[in-house]
């Protein structure tokens, strides 16, 4: 049986920021992450948009795998997404250096019926020169002795 | 060009969700989670989901982006929301499709609300969300 977490130790995570830095989506990056998703390149250096959820991550100076450890996740197989938000004010190219913030907006315990889990939600902006680009809202659940 | 609300978004096929699109997918996001590169590690959950390994939430929601982009333009998404209330598997054949659920005008953009979803035929809706776009003149 994992060890669940302390209820505060989940709810101190609210506020917490990452470092903050920057990101750019190389061509070739982009010609592989589009490729992935079985579409052709789009034209004129535009990025495919499914960019903007490793680009906030890896921009704000975390990973996936200090997301999950933050969390006390019991294991790698344990998150479950419960949504992902993204907001386009601009649409995201190639080439291009941006700025990325992030910050977790919510941690809390939930309890449904006999199921346990901690519901985290990360906030992360992209920015240019100033400028709104983005935001990413991540909201996973990271289950307790489910496994 | 004219949509109106009820009006359905053509779909968008991916004919076979690749293992291997997976495993480029997870070195690209870092992703260290084994369910998308490890069919044994799939086989051993308590899912009943077989010797394939599952395609990562964004590769899914990918597909609902490559639609709402073959119909109105490459740089048309203004906001999208996505839930994930199952998982989408290699080996799948699954199909995004979409309707308007309102047209409205902001600052002089042409604005559809969606509902968008991703579907499997034996299984149903893996995953829903809303979609905000911006439809061509």
């Amino acid at each position: 049986m994992y060890s669940v977490p302390a209820e505060a130790d989940i709810n101190a995570l609210l506020g917490h920021r990452f470092a903050g830095g920057n990101y750019r989506l190389e061509h070739w990056e982009n010609v592989l992450l589009t490729g992935c998703t079985g579409a052709d390149l789009l034209p004129d250096g535009l990025a495919h948009p499914v960019a903007l959820f490793h680009l906030p991550i890896t921009g704000s100076g975390t990973s996936i795998a200090e997301m999950f450890a933050l969390g006390q996740a019991e294991s790698d197989l344990s998150i479950m997404i419960e949504s992902y938000d993204w907001e386009i004010f601009e649409p995201l190219r190639e080439e291009q250096d941006y700025r990325v913030e992030g910050c977790i907006a919510s941690a809390e315990r939930c309890n449904e019926g006999e199921r346990e889990y901690d519901r985290i939600q990360f906030v992360f902006d992209v920015s240019e020169e100033g400028r709104p680009v983005a935001r990413s809202t991540i909201t996973w659940h990271y289950t307790r002795n489910t496994l | 060009m004219k949509w109106s609300e009820g009006d359905s978004i053509p779909e968008w096929v991916m004919p076979e969700v690749s293992a291997e699109r997976m495993r480029t997918m997870a070195a690209l996001l870092r992703d260290p989670n084994p369910l998308h590169w490890d069919r044994e590690a799939v086989a051993a959950l308590p899912m009943n989901l077989g010797h394939r390994t599952i395609n990562q939430g964004p590769l899914g929601l990918s597909y609902m982006v490559n639609m709402l982009q073959a119909w109105a333009g490459p740089a048309c998404i203004r906001r999208l929301v996505t839930r994930f209330p199952q998982v989408v598997l290699d080996g799948e054949c699954v199909v995004a499709r979409g309707k308007v659920t309102r047209v409205s005008v902001e600052n002089g953009e042409h604005i559809a609300d969606c509902d968008i979803w991703l579907e499997h035929a034996e299984r149903g809706v893996l995953l829903e969300g809303e979609a905000r776009v911006a439809l061509p003149d």
